[in-house]
C-alpha cells in the first residue's frame, strides 16, 4: 500500500526475539507498510527466558523522541500501534502523543492492545486499569482485549456468547469501533481443542443508520505458551483491517490465519529443536518470524469467521 | 537457512540508518537479526533537529549480559557501523572476542566509519581504536577511501595504490575488504565513481590466492544517508551466498543499492516538485518498497576481476 500507511509502533524492543516492536514492525514492513518505531525498552529477551537485562523509556524520553519528530514537521501518522506497558505515567504520555496526533490527522486509527492481564489475573501494576478505561480506550479505534481485559475494562462478566455481545458493545460505547476478543473461555463448537475468538464492528449503512457485524472464529489450541503473539496479532490486525475496512469477517479470517501459519511453524521447528519428549525453552518457542514471510505477505485462509448477526443500535 | 547475526547500531524512529537500514533487509533475505539500538533518536542527524537517548557502554554490557546469561550467545555474524564514543567501541571489541570464542567461524562485517571526502566527522580518538583494536577483529570490512588511507596511513592516487592499501587492511586483520567509494576515475566517464574489492582466499589445494575486483558504480546527485549500513548489511547477506566469489557479491550489493536509490530518487523528486532539492525527510531510502529488489537484485552494476 502506497498511500495512508505510515505507522508509529510505541512498543517494546529486544535485542533477541520477537515481541513487542520486534513482533510487529517486520510484518508490517513485508506487507509494505512504513513503521516508525519507538522503543518503551531495550531488554536482551523477553521476561518469560529465566534471564533478562536491559532498560526502560522513561516518560520525559518518550516526550524528546516525539518533540524530535514534531520538530521536522514529520508527526503524521494514519496509524498508532501500542500494546504491553507497565508504566502509568508512560502510558499516559502515550495518550497526550495520540490525542496530538488525531488532531494532526483526524483520520488516523489507533490500534490498541489493552495488555493488562489473562486467566483471571493482572500482570500489570493495578494502577494501569483506570488508565486504559478512562483515557487509552476512549482514544482507540480498534481493541484487541482478551476476555478478562474486556471483563476488567467493562465491569462485566462473561459466561456466554450473548455477554461476549454486550461486553463488545460496551467497549463500542466507550470509544473503539472495532473490537475483536482475542480469545475466550467459551466452548466451541468444534470441541475442546478450540477457543472462540469474537469480533465486532460498527459500520454506518449508506442511508445513515447504524448497524454492527459481529463475528465468531473456533481457533485451534496449541499446546505450548507463546510470547509475542498478541503484538502479532494487533499488528496483523492492522494490516489487514486496512485492506478490509469495512469486512471484520475478512480481516479476521487474514490475521488469524497468519497466526496459525506463523505459530505452527514455530511449534514443528521448536520440538525440533527440543527433541522428542522434551518441553521447548523460551528461546526455542521465539516465533518463526523471518521464515515465515510468505505467509505473511500472502496467508493462505484457515480458519472461516461466521457472520453472527448485523443488529441496528 | 539458519543464519544468525548480532548488529550493534543505531535506532531512529523514523527513517533508514543503522539498525533500521540492515535489519529489514537482512531479515528478507532470511537472516535472524538480533538488534542491539546504540542510540534511540528521532531520525537522524542530517534533519533539521533530532533527538534522543544514547546507550552508554556499561548499558551494551548489561544487555550482552542477559543474551549471556541465557546462553544464545551463538552468532554466525557480528555488524557494526557508526559509533562516536570509544568506551562504547572498545565494550563491542570485547563483546566481539568473547562471540569469536563461543564460535570461531564468526565472521564480523565491520564499517570503521570515521569520515569522507577528506575530513573525519567522527571524534578524532576513535581512530587508533579502529585502528589497533577493531579492524585486527574483523572479517570484512567496508572503509570508503578516506577511511582506508586513514587506516593505512598510504595515499590513494592509482589503481595500484588501491591494491597496497587493500593488501596492508588484510595484512592488519580482514579477509575481505571493500573500498565502497574513491576518487579514481572510472573508465565509463565522470557519472561515474570507482570500487574496489580484495578478498583472500585458501584454495582447495591449501594455497593462497586473493580475488580483487574493481566496480564502476553510477553516481547519483543527491546526499543519501542509511546507505553505507545497507552497503555493509547486504554485503553480509551476498558474501553469506557467495563465500569465495567477491565478484558476484559486490555486484549483487552494489546492484541492491543501484534499485533502492533509484526508487529513492524518483520518490524524492515527485515529492519536492520540479526544480526543487528534496529534503531529508524525502530522501529516505524507500526500504520497504524495494523488498523485491532486496530478495533477487537484477545485476546493474558489473565487477571486473583486476590482477
Amino acid at each position: 500500500p502506497e498511500e495512508k500507511c505510515r505507522v508509529l509502533s510505541i512498543q517494546s524492543h529486544v535485542v533477541r526475539g520477537y515481541v513487542g516492536n520486534k513482533s510487529a514492525t517486520f510484518p508490517l514492513q513485508v506487507l509494505g507498510f512504513e513503521v516508525d518505531s519507538i522503543n518503551s525498552v531495550q531488554f536482551s529477551n523477553h521476561t518469560g527466558y529465566a534471564h533478562w537485562k536491559g532498560q526502560v523509556l522513561t516518560a520525559d524520553e518518550l516526550n524528546v523522541l516525539y518533540e524530535g519528530i514534531k520538530l521536522n514537521k514529520v508527526n503524521h501518522y494514519d496509524y498508532i500501534l501500542t500494546g504491553y506497558s507497565r508504566d502509568t505515567s508512560f502510558l499516559e504520555t502515550v495518550v497526550d502523543i495520540i490525542q496530538e496526533l488525531k488532531k494532526a490527522n483526524p483520520s488516523l486509527v489507533y490500534v490498541c492492545d489493552p495488555v493488562m492481564g489473562d486467566h483471571g489475573a493482572m500482570y500489570v501494576p493495578e494502577n494501569l486499569l483506570p488508565v486504559y478505561r478512562d483515557k487509552v480506550v476512549p482514544l482507540a479505534d480498534i481493541l484487541t482485549p482478551n476476555q478478562f481485559e474486556a471483563e476488567l475494562l467493562t465491569g462485566r462478566k462473561v459466561n456466554t456468547q450473548e455477554d461476549a455481545f454486550e461486553v463488545m458493545d460496551l467497549l463500542h460505547k466507550m470509544g473503539p469501533e472495532t473490537v475483536v476478543l482475542t480469545s475466550s473461555d467459551l466452548p466451541s463448537k468444534k470441541g475442546d481443542q478450540f477457543l472462540v475468538a469474537l469480533g465486532s464492528q460498527k459500520i454506518v449503512k449508506p442511508d445513515g443508520s447504524k448497524t454492527s457485524q459481529k463475528i465468531c472464529m473456533d481457533i485451534p489450541k496449541v499446546d505450548a505458551v507463546f510470547v509475542g503473539t498478541g503484538d502479532l496479532f494487533a499488528a496483523m490486525l492492522l494490516a489487514w483491517t486496512h485492506h478490509h475496512p469495512k469486512d471484520l469477517k475478512a480481516a479476521c479470517e487474514k490475521t488469524v490465519s497468519v497466526m496459525h501459519h506463523v505459530i505452527k511453524r514455530t511449534i514443528t521447528y521448536a520440538n525440533e529443536m527440543a527433541g522428542p519428549g522434551k518441553r521447548p525453552s523460551p528461546a526455542q518457542l521465539e516465533l518463526r518470524m523471518v521464515q515465515s514471510k510468505a505467509d505473511i505477505e500472502n496467508p493462505a485462509i484457515v480458519v472461516e469467521a461466521k457472520v453472527l448477526h448485523k443488529s441496528s443500535q | 537457512m539458519e543464519c544468525r547475526v548480532l548488529s550493534i547500531q543505531s535506532h531512529v524512529v523514523r527513517g533508514y540508518v543503522g539498525n533500521k537500514s540492515a535489519s529489514f533487509p537482512l531479515q528478507v533475505l532470511g537472516f535472524e537479526v538480533d538488534s542491539i539500538n546504540s542510540v534511540q533518536f528521532s531520525n537522524h542527524t542530517g534533519y533539521s533537529h533530532w533527538k534522543g537517548q544514547v546507550l552508554t557502554a556499561d548499558e551494551l554490557h548489561v544487555l550482552y549480559e542477559g543474551i549471556k546469561l541465557n546462553n544464545v550467545h551463538q552468532y554466525d555474524y557480528v555488524l557494526t557501523g557508526y559509533t562516536r564514543d570509544t568506551s562504547f567501541l572498545e565494550m563491542v571489541v570485547d563483546i566481539v572476542q568473547e562471540l569469536k570464542r563461543a564460535n570461531p567461524n564468526l565472521v564480523y562485517v565491520c564499517d570503521p566509519v570515521l569520515g569522507d571526502h577528506g575530513s573525519m566527522y567522527v571524534p578524532q580518538n576513535l581512530y587508533p581504536v579502529y585502528k589497533n583494536k577493531v579492524v585486527p577483529v574483523a572479517d570484512i570490512i567496508t572503509p570508503n577511501q578516506f577511511e582506508a588511507e586513514l587506516l593505512t596511513g598510504k595515499n590513494i592516487s592509482t589503481e595500484k595504490d588501491a591494491v597496497e592499501v587493500m593488501d596492508l587492511l588484510h595484512a592488519m586483520g580482514p579477509d575481505t575488504v571493500v573500498i565502497t567509494s574513491s576518487d579514481l576515475p572510472s573508465r565509463l566517464g565522470d557519472r561515474f565513481l570507482v570500487s574496489l574489492g580484495s578478498q583472500r582466499q585458501v584454495r582447495p589445494d591449501g594455497s593462497r590466492a586473493t580475488q580483487r575486483v574493481r566496480i564502476e558504480v553510477p553516481k547519483v546527485d543527491a546526499v543519501f544517508v542509511g546507505t553505507g549500513d545497507l552497503f555493509a548489511a547486504m554485503l553480509l547477506a551476498w558474501t553469506h551466498h557467495y563465500p569465495n566469489d567477491l565478484k558476484m557479491a559486490c555486484e549483487k550489493t552494489f546492484s541492491v543499492m543501484h534499485h533502492v536509490i533509484q526508487r529513492t530518487i524518483s520518490y524524492a523528486h515527485e515529492l519536492a516538485g520540479p526544480g526543487r532539492r528534496p529534503s531529508p525527510p524525502q530522501l529516505e531510502l524507500r526500504m520497504v518498497q524495494s523488498k523485491a529488489d532486496i530478495e533477487d537484485p537484477a545485476i546493474v552494476t558489473e565487477a571486473t576481476v583486476i590482477s
